[in-house]
């Protein structure tokens, strides 16, 4: 599965670093990138908390087609 | 022990202002979580219905559906019933980063929202414990002061203001003229109405109008100063800020240095003395904050989802359909009550317990989502700042005589908070 941050809603609130720094990093420009291309399976519960939590609601699964 | 007396179901209605100056809304919303979560209240012969949503997850989804549930037809509990008196209460609909809807949304607050990022709100902590030691300065060698009037409300006061580029002089002008628009229920704001008519439903609006029209006075002359000199605030961005090519109007800037100053303001004022409110209720609390004040940025999250200084947004259904098993029909207000989401017993283990500690701590005081608080930082650091400086300087200081509650069903606002402290 892939994940996809918003850079449009991201204010870098740095919550989803927090709950999965494996996935997310806050950079510079505070917006957070995604550092991974596949989301590894230990590592979903942690992106679900992310999306959860993200304040701005700017983190979504990459719709498979 | 007597028995407390107790609220049932039937007597509770959330558009009862007496009730939430009484203080008596957690018991309320306890209640209704458990017997009626999402309930349908009539309204009365003035205002529309409206349902009341007290559970978090329902919050959370209408949060993150603002297509279907909007907020440009409106954003608090009440709609007029009368005609006239709803194109008075609307109009500010659509106009205002809150009460607008996507995508025109994310486009005006990507305008500004950079001014409020966690870098820029770092770059501000220097000169916010600056005016706080000043306030606190002011203050000190009283021994008792109303700290709602002379600290808790002057330092959101200051930091709004300065970032807008509002000069020193205005600004008890804009601490009066934005309690009338919040406080127009209240009738220690409702000033411009005789003694003896304080208190109406007509008194309420007559001060609402007043704040506002005053308000966009002011503002208007702010614009045309800002148009003949650029100065660097918040305003002089605004003014050269467009969307797709296209610069705001006037009118758009009205009403967003309105809702800046509101927001700014009547907020974080509430979330700094409700927050020394609490710690003074709970001593043992306080005592293990003061004896270690690295807890102190969690007793903050703490103290917001306690106080929930914001009681409720509202939106409109677009479509039908269905929360928690009940029917939400196209054109319904929905209205989302934080104090009650905020002690939601699915998602806060004993959520009666005021615990500087608490892990996780997932409140929304700050709403979520497409409209989430831009604020956020600023109000979180002020909030630090505030009683790192406070419990250094006067850190016996105690409440010293009954606190007086807004009367209002939006904001959880204390008016009037008596305290006492050796003199430093
Ligand atoms: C403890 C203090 C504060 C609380 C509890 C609070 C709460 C809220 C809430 C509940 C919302 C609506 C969220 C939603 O509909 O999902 C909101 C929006 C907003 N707040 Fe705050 N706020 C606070 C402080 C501030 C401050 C200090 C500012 C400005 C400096 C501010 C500016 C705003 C603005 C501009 C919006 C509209 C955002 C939008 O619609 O995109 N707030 N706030
Ligand atoms: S939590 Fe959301 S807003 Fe914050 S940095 Fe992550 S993606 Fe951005």
């Amino acid at each position: 599965m892939k994940v996809q941050v918003n850079r449009d809603m991201c204010e870098g609130h740095g919550k989803c670093q927090s709950a999965a720094p494996e996935i997310f990093e806050l950079r510079d420009d505070e917006i957070s990138y995604v550092l991974v291309d596949e989301v590894p399976a230990e590592s979903v519960a942690r992106v679900e908390a992310a999306i959860r939590l993200c304040p701005r609601q700017a983190i979504s699964w990459v719709k498979e087609k | 022990m007597t028995a407390q007396p107790t609220l049932s179901l039937d007597e509770i209605s959330t558009g009862d202002e007496l009730m939430f100056e009484r203080g008596e809304k957690n018991e309320a919303f306890k209640i209704l979580r458990r017997e009626a979560p999402v309930r349908w209240n009539p309204g009365n012969e003035e205002v529309k219905g409206w349902w009341d949503i007290t559970k978090y997850e329902d919050v959370l989804y209408v949060s993150r559906n603002p297509e279907r549930f909007i907020s440009s037809e409106g954003i608090v509990m009440f709609e007029p019933r009368d005609p006239e008196m709803r194109l008075q209460a609307a109009n500010g609909n659509g106009k205002m980063l809150i009460t607008m809807d996507p995508p025109r949304h994310v486009m005006l607050r990507r305008l500004v929202n950079k001014g409020f990022t966690p870098r820029a709100v770092r770059a501000m902590e220097g000169h916010i414990r600056e005016i706080t030691r000043d306030l606190l300065d002011d203050i000190a060698p009283k021994g008792k002061c109303d700290f709602v009037i002379d600290v808790a409300s002057q330092l959101p006061l200051a930091v709004i203001c300065e970032m807008m580029g509002l000069e020193k002089q205005d600004w008890p002008l804009m601490f009066q003229l934005t309690n009338k628009v919040l406080g127009a229920g209240d009738p220690e704001y409702q000033t411009d109405v005789p003694e003896d008519q304080r208190g109406t439903n007509d008194a309420a609006r007559l001060t609402g109008n007043m704040g506002t029209m005053g308000m966009f006075g002011f503002f208007a002359q702010q614009l045309e100063a800002r148009k003949a000199h650029r100065r660097g605030d918040l305003i002089s961005i605004l003014v050269d800020s467009e969307i797709e090519g296209e610069k705001l109007t006037d009118e758009d800037l009205l009403w967003f240095c309105f809702l800046l100053i509101l927001a700014g303001n009547e907020t974080t004022r509430n979330a700094i003395s409700g927050g020394l409110m609490t710690l003074c209720e709970h001593p043992a609390e306080r005592a293990r904050l003061q004896a270690d004040m690295s807890l102190l940025p969690a007793a903050i999250e703490e103290i917001l989802r306690w106080v929930s200084p914001v009681t409720h947004m509202a939106r409109i259904a677009t479509e039908d359909s269905e929360i928690r098993g009940q029917k939400i029909a196209k054109g319904d207000r929905v209205v989302m009550w934080y104090p009650s989401v905020n002690r939601d017993e699915d998602i806060f283990p004993e959520p009666e317990r005021f615990d500087i500690t608490r892990s996780p701590n997932d409140h929304l005081a700050f709403g979520i989502g497409e409209h989430f608080c831009l604020g956020a930082g600023f109000a979180r650091l002020e909030l630090r700042v505030m009683f790192e400086e406070l419990f250094a300087r006067l850190p016996d200081i105690q409440m010293d005589g009954p606190v007086e509650r807004l009367r209002s069903t939006f904001i959880g606002g204390i008016k009037h908070l008596p305290v006492r402290y050796t003199p430093a």
